[in-house]
């Protein structure tokens, strides 16, 4: 995508209303926060505490003494460790359209996954990737370590 | 002379001894920087899954508990070996401990063509209720399904129906209206799976997740 930033800026604000009705759904919330644990969204970065909404295209991200747990809107249980990245880069769950989407990148350090709703009803819409490798899964629960470089 | 027969057993065997010899890393084999490594637990019901890792130069499936790959560099995935719990432990604990209790759910169920719990299902609430208030952090999450019965638009009207037909009586037990969510998927999600116009009473229901 190269649509300059104040293009899509201009273009919201011309159809506020509809834009306004149609926020995007949170693809779940943050459970457990500890150290120092952040939701990096839209280039800026905000510390993750318990309660808060996750969206899809957002990243968690940990420092030395971080973790985040997060739980999905289909159940999936994704949590991370210290010093790691992972991007949710694509979520739907939408039963009654039939609409499943599920893309996680692990960027980097350790992650734990155990699958929800989605992989049980398309298990083909479930992705994860690491910078190496793609996982394709059947309802399962996965651990994931991605060395630094 | 040759036969092609034996000529095919040779070359097997001879790529046999060279995929031995510069074939994939043993997982156990300390990690380099940027190497992944990809492990299948078993999950909380005791069964385990499966998972197909891929990487532009090669496929493996794991489909046994704490069976691990290792991607590292451009070689295909390592062949797939099992990680005792103890090295999962020791490579993969601070992740583990940061995972949010797996929700629960229960299955409330209900007359045809009715918002209207059966009896037995009506038994359930009080349990419910208790398991909802024993969470810190809690939300509920209802979801109405209906059978195959009727159009399938109608169904998500009657899935609709039965969900907040059960919200109500989540929140006469006391529960904030607002920490529960409700919606339907009709008959798209069935619990029995089943042709179109089959009356299935497990499938007419209302799943509630606590999350």
């Amino acid at each position: 995508m190269t649509t300059p930033r104040y293009l899509i800026g201009v273009l919201v604000l011309a159809s506020a209303t509809p834009v306004l009705a149609q926020e995007p759904a949170a693809a779940g919330r943050i459970r457990v926060a500890s150290g120092s644990a952040f939701i990096v969204r839209d280039g800026g970065s905000v510390p993750a505490r318990q309660g808060q909404p996750v969206f899809q295209s957002d990243a968690l991200q940990t420092g030395a003494d971080g973790r985040i747990g997060v739980l999905l809107n289909d159940d999936t249980r994704l949590s991370i460790g210290p010093s790691s990245e992972v991007r949710l880069d694509r979520f739907a769950y939408a039963p009654a359209s039939d609409n499943f989407a599920m893309v996680l990148q692990v960027v980097r350090g350790v992650a734990a996954y155990v699958s929800g709703r989605i992989a049980k009803l398309a298990p083909d819409a479930v992705r994860l990737e690491t910078p190496a490798a793609i996982v394709g899964v059947r309802g399962t629960s996965l651990a994931i370590r991605v060395e630094p470089q | 002379m040759t036969s092609p027969r034996s000529l095919a057993i040779a070359s097997l065997a001879i790529g046999a001894v060279l995929a031995v010899a510069c074939g994939p890393k043993r997982v156990a084999q300390p990690s380099r920087p940027g190497d992944e490594l990809i492990v299948l637990l078993p999950d909380s019901d005791g069964t385990t899954g499966r998972a197909r890792v891929t990487s532009p130069s090669g496929v493996v499936t794991l489909d046994a508990a704490r069976e691990a790959t290792r991607v590292s560099g451009s070689q295909p995935p390592s062949l797939p070996s099992p990680l005792s719990p103890g090295e999962v432990s020791r490579l993969f604990a601070e992740a583990l401990s940061a995972l949010p209790p797996e929700p629960r759910h229960f299955i409330l169920n209900f007359r045809f063509e009715s918002n209207e719990l059966t009896e037995e299902s009506r038994a359930l609430m009080p349990e419910i209720v208790k398991t909802v208030k024993a969470r810190s952090v809690h939300d509920v999450v209802v979801i109405g399904h209906t059978d195959t019965a009727g159009p399938a638009p109608r169904n998500i009207d009657l899935g609709l129906l039965r969900a907040a037909a059960v919200r109500n009586l989540l929140v006469e037990s006391g529960l904030a209206r607002t920490s529960i969510a409700v919606t339907s998927h009709g008959e798209v999600d069935l619990l029995i799976p089943t042709a179109d116009e089959i009356p299935e009473p497990r499938n007419r229901r209302v799943e509630i997740t606590v999350r």
